[in-house]
């Protein structure tokens, strides 16, 4: 079992839905993907790395045959999936805070869902209905999400300066070069070694 | 389309586990049992193959009741679930996989229902299987969705770099911070961008509980 690799943890969820619920959480989720300032919260938080919800309907499990036998329920489920930067309260109670008319938006059609705030019956429910990662794998276990965005915004800077460097005289280029530096300065933060949890 | 965000694909896989009361250990720990002993490390089965930025892989052994007045129900099958954040086309990274990894597929999904004899080695076969095991994902979110995996890698290497030359490079006079930047950038492009997998701590304890 490892939720931990590096930086972000991995967060296994699911939860059961009637069926007839599952249409209302489509229509949230095909508005909240149209309509891209709604995701404002969402961008803003910015520990996510990744993060996805999967509607299964209870009679579309995958079934291969081969003496597989065919499931057989009542409700639809819905999985939730999330790579994030921090510890699991951290994030929990950012969810909370931040997004709590999003979250209940998403699971209030979810049997038993008590709501996002107050946080410790919703701390409660995702303790819940989580389930433990067997093996997690990053290409860039010492980044964060924040780390991303600012080494792409270095590398852009970067590569302006770099062909500038070699057309222009050294007082132009000292000048671009400051220029250069007030530009990344905020994104140079250290990566490395991610604290110790558990 | 739900599954893809910008240049970014992700892909949900349940795979329904063998069920054989005659197995020992049973089939969902044999999974289990060969997930523990992969490397999470830059020898890893996913940094080894192309396009995987972030991927777990978790034996669901059942949905999970939540108390009265619902009803309780239970699956009949165990699931091997693969969320994987990958590059770009389906095709193109599950036959990655297929190609780089074949024995590691054949170890895991080998004790799942309806793999194909052949295993990965059958590369067609092996497609056409994950994809009858994929589910659409609903909503998916990507911090970062126009970039691969290698791109993020150099991006990653050169804001390290950076950040040292500039420490490095403090009250430098005009004409060598120039000379020495055109070197900096020319080293800098030549490098390879570091392997997958590769950067993080080493660390002995990769646990972590519920809600710790």
């Amino acid at each position: 079992m490892s939720n931990i690799n590096g930086k972000v943890y991995a967060l296994n969820v699911i939860t059961p839905m009637k069926p007839w619920k599952t249409w209302i959480l489509r229509t949230a989720f095909f508005v909240l993907d149209h309509v891209k300032p709604l995701q404002n919260d969402l961008i803003n938080l910015s520990f996510i790395e990744f993060a996805r919800w999967v509607i299964i309907p209870r009679d579309a499990f995958p079934f291969l045959g081969n003496g597989q036998r065919p499931e057989e329920l009542k409700y639809n489920y819905l999985l939730f999936f999330s790579n994030f930067n921090g510890t699991w309260n951290q994030y929990i109670d950012a969810f909370s805070a931040v997004l709590s008319k999003g979250l209940n938006l998403i699971w209030r059609w979810s049997e038993k869902f008590p709501g996002s705030v107050p946080v410790t019956p919703f701390k409660q429910y995702i303790a819940q209905v989580q389930f433990d990662t067997d093996y997690y794998y990053t290409a860039y276990p010492h980044a964060t999400a924040n780390d991303l965005k600012s080494a792409h915004i270095v590398q852009n800077s970067f590569s302006r300066l770099s062909t500038f460097a070699a057309q222009s005289t050294p007082q132009q280029f000292a000048e671009a070069y400051l220029q250069f530096v007030l530009q990344v300065q905020a994104h140079l933060g250290e990566t490395g070694e991610a604290p110790q949890v558990g | 389309m739900p599954n893809q965000n910008g240049s970014l694909y992700g892909l949900t896989i349940l795979s329904p586990i063998i069920d054989d009361e005659n197995a020992t250990p049973s089939h969902d720990l044999q999974i289990r049992d060969y997930l523990a002993q992969l490397s999470t490390r830059e020898d890893s089965p996913f940094a080894m193959a192309p396009g995987t930025h972030l991927a777990r892989l978790v034996v669901m052994d059942d949905v999970i009741y939540v108390g009265m007045p619902s009803c309780e129900e239970h699956l009949k099958s165990k699931y091997l679930v693969f969320e994987s954040n990958c590059d770009g086309d389906l095709d193109t990274y599950l036959g990655g996989l297929a190609d780089a990894i074949p024995t590691h597929l054949d170890g895991i999904w080998g004790h799942c229902v309806g793999y194909p004899k052949q295993g990965a080695a059958d590369r067609q076969a092996f497609i056409h299987y994950m994809k009858a095991c994929q589910l659409e994902t609903t909503f998916y979110f990507a911090a970062v969705n126009d970039k691969s995996v290698p791109a993020t890698l150099k991006a990653l290497q050169i804001q390290t770099a950076v950040a040292d030359f500039i420490a490095s490079h403090q009250g430098a006079d005009p004409a060598t911070l120039q000379r020495e930047f055109i070197d900096f950038a020319a080293h800098l492009r030549a490098q390879p961008a570091p392997p997958p997998g590769s950067l993080g701590p080493h660390r002995t304890i990769e646990t972590g509980g519920h809600n710790e």
